[in-house]
């Protein structure tokens, strides 16, 4: 009941003000037209690319969405009122994240009319990998919100937040990188933390539980993290 | 209802509330007195457990408030010094996210909504958005998503702030009704708010309780000794008249030779027969003989800044 009130807030106040519809329209548009050009130059029946593409997108909108969570309720004094209201921190944030999740839900449904098109001129196309992609895409939305929502819950100001969700992102991006420069099982350890490592075997087609566990662990962690910021909060 | 008892905050050296010790009975009405800065704020504040003590403890309806924070939240009304207000929102919808997240069955939330927005008259404003309204009408808002889950204990961090004259008179009614089946503290600096509002004053300073008294008990502190004189002076000597008499104090006030206003102290109930036994042999005429009772204002000055006021009765003649 009270996450969804805040979730209700939450969705609500996303549609209040123009970001919701500047983001939706941006990463249709960036994401169509990258598929456009794709499809027209390789003239493959392959989803992969659009993927791909979308993904990175998604990265660069993703703090945008996120960076007002929490530091907006802060900078305006309402964390005063959530925190003196019988509700948990956890609540807090359980509220905020799946209003946030249902947002991506809704621009990844949307983004359903690519394979559609696609169809339309393939009618061959392999399933596997476009049900396992969306998958990814998914648990790929689930895992920026979560670091998006921890950065939000440390600044008082919506760009430090932005700001800090990004670096954090571009971070676990690239951080695969790291086994080419460390040797050993070290460098393959660290090199497990990327998101784009899990994400493009999952866009391949390949379903591991293993895959599906990290994006599911990455979330839970930062969101976690979110919620001891918030206690914390009392205790200043 | 709420139990204060050696309450500290510290924020680092700086003592905010120090050993602060009060009680607020059900259905009272708590006016926290105090300069800007003496520490209402944080006290409130650590009694809607959004701050946590350094030291003391403090109960709300039984509950403590470290050991059961979510029950004592459940029962509090809170209206912080900005009305933490979502501006995007239309008032309905805030207070509807106000009763979801207090706990308002569901069922309920709809007579409840009405309830607080006759309560506050904002039934006419129901619909437009919070972002537009003035600074009167979000603190309203701000009172109304207090009330909304009807708590038995409310706490109101200057409520009539930015309100002009007749909206403090309906906001001050508003708080009188409530104090039947509610108790309520209320913070201000505003001396005649306390006076027309609340039952009972604590009144706060550098974080300490300097006093915490009935209104009248406060303004009324032993006998009055103090009087504002009018007087046609049958005499041009009619200063040693009074000054005859031994213990008396007068400061001239004004007016000269056939009209003469002053301050007269007298240390006790005998003297003062006396200099006006004196003063009506020598022929002197009364206009007008006014006693002195201490203002709240004179008692939070006395109080808050450390004059010691002689024989009880502090300050200047009203």
């Amino acid at each position: 009941m009270k996450i969804w009130s805040i979730f209700k807030r939450e969705l609500q106040s996303y549609f209040y003000s123009p970001v919701a519809y500047i983001i939706f329209s941006s990463f249709l548009f960036v994401v169509g037209y990258l598929f456009w050009v794709v499809m027209v130059a390789q003239k493959l029946a392959t989803l992969e690319p659009f993927f791909g593409n979308a993904a990175f997108v998604l990265l660069l909108i993703s703090p945008m969405l996120t960076m007002r969570l929490i530091s907006e309720e802060k900078r305006s004094n309402s964390l005063e009122l959530l925190l003196t209201s019988p509700v948990s921190p956890a609540e807090i944030v359980m509220g905020k994240f799946l209003a946030c999740f249902f947002l991506y839900l809704v621009l990844i449904v949307v983004s359903f009319k690519f394979p559609a098109i696609m169809y339309a001129y393939a009618q061959n196309l392999d399933w596997g990998p476009i049900i396992s992609g969306y998958i990814g895409l998914v648990l790929l939305s689930a895992a920026f919100i979560g670091l998006g929502l921890f950065a939000s819950s440390l600044a008082e100001s919506q760009v430090t937040a932005a700001m800090v969700s990004f670096a954090g992102l571009i971070l676990f991006w690239i951080i695969g990188w790291v086994k080419f420069a460390v040797e050993g099982p070290i460098g393959e350890a660290i090199s497990k933390l990327s998101l784009i490592e899990h994400y493009s075997e999952l866009v391949k087609g390949v379903v591991d539980s293993g895959n599906i566990i990290f994006f599911l662990a990455f979330t839970v962690v930062w969101l976690f993290l979110a919620t001891r910021v918030l206690e914390s909060e009392r205790w200043r | 209802m709420i139990e204060v008892k050696n309450l500290t905050k510290m924020y680092g050296n700086l003592k905010a509330v120090d050993h602060l010790s009060f009680e607020v009975a059900k259905g009272e009405i708590l006016g926290l007195l105090g300069p800007n800065g003496a520490g209402k704020t944080t006290t409130m504040r650590i009694l809607t457990c959004f701050l946590p003590a350094t030291d003391g403890t403090a109960t709300v309806a039984g509950y403590d408030i470290f050991e059961d924070s979510v029950e004592v939240r459940r029962r509090i009304g809170y209206l912080p010094e900005t009305p933490p207000l979502y501006p995007e929102m239309t008032v309905t919808s805030y207070l509807d996210f106000m009763a979801g997240i207090r706990e308002v069955p569901y069922g309920k939330v709809r007579s409840r909504l009405n309830d607080v927005l006759e309560r506050t008259s904002l039934t006419d404003h129901r619909h437009r958005i919070i972002g537009t309204l003035s600074k009167g009408y979000r603190q309203r808002v701000g009172l109304a998503q207090a009330l909304i889950h009807d708590p038995e204990v409310l706490i109101l961090d200057e409520p009539t702030v930015g309100l002009d004259p007749n909206q403090i008179i309906e906001i001050r009614d508003l708080i009188q009704n409530l104090s039947k089946d509610h108790t309520v503290i209320l913070s201000t600096h505003i001396l005649s708010e306390v006076q027309a509002a609340c039952g009972k004053v604590a009144i706060i300073n550098e974080g300490r309780l300097v006093a915490v008294d009935s209104v009248e008990h406060l303004t009324s502190g032993g006998d009055v000794t103090l009087f504002r004189v009018a007087l046609k002076p049958a005499t041009v000597d009619w200063r040693e008249t009074f000054a005859s008499v031994p213990g008396v104090e007068l400061s001239h006030v004004g007016g000269e030779g056939k009209h003469v206003t002053f301050d007269l102290r007298v240390p006790n109930a005998e003297t003062y027969d006396k200099v006006f036994a004196a003063a009506v042999a020598k022929g002197h005429i009364f206009t007008e003989i006014t006693p002195a009772r201490a203002s709240l204002e004179e008692v939070f000055r006395r109080l808050t800044v450390g004059e010691t006021a002689q024989n009880g009765n502090g300050g200047t003649v009203q």
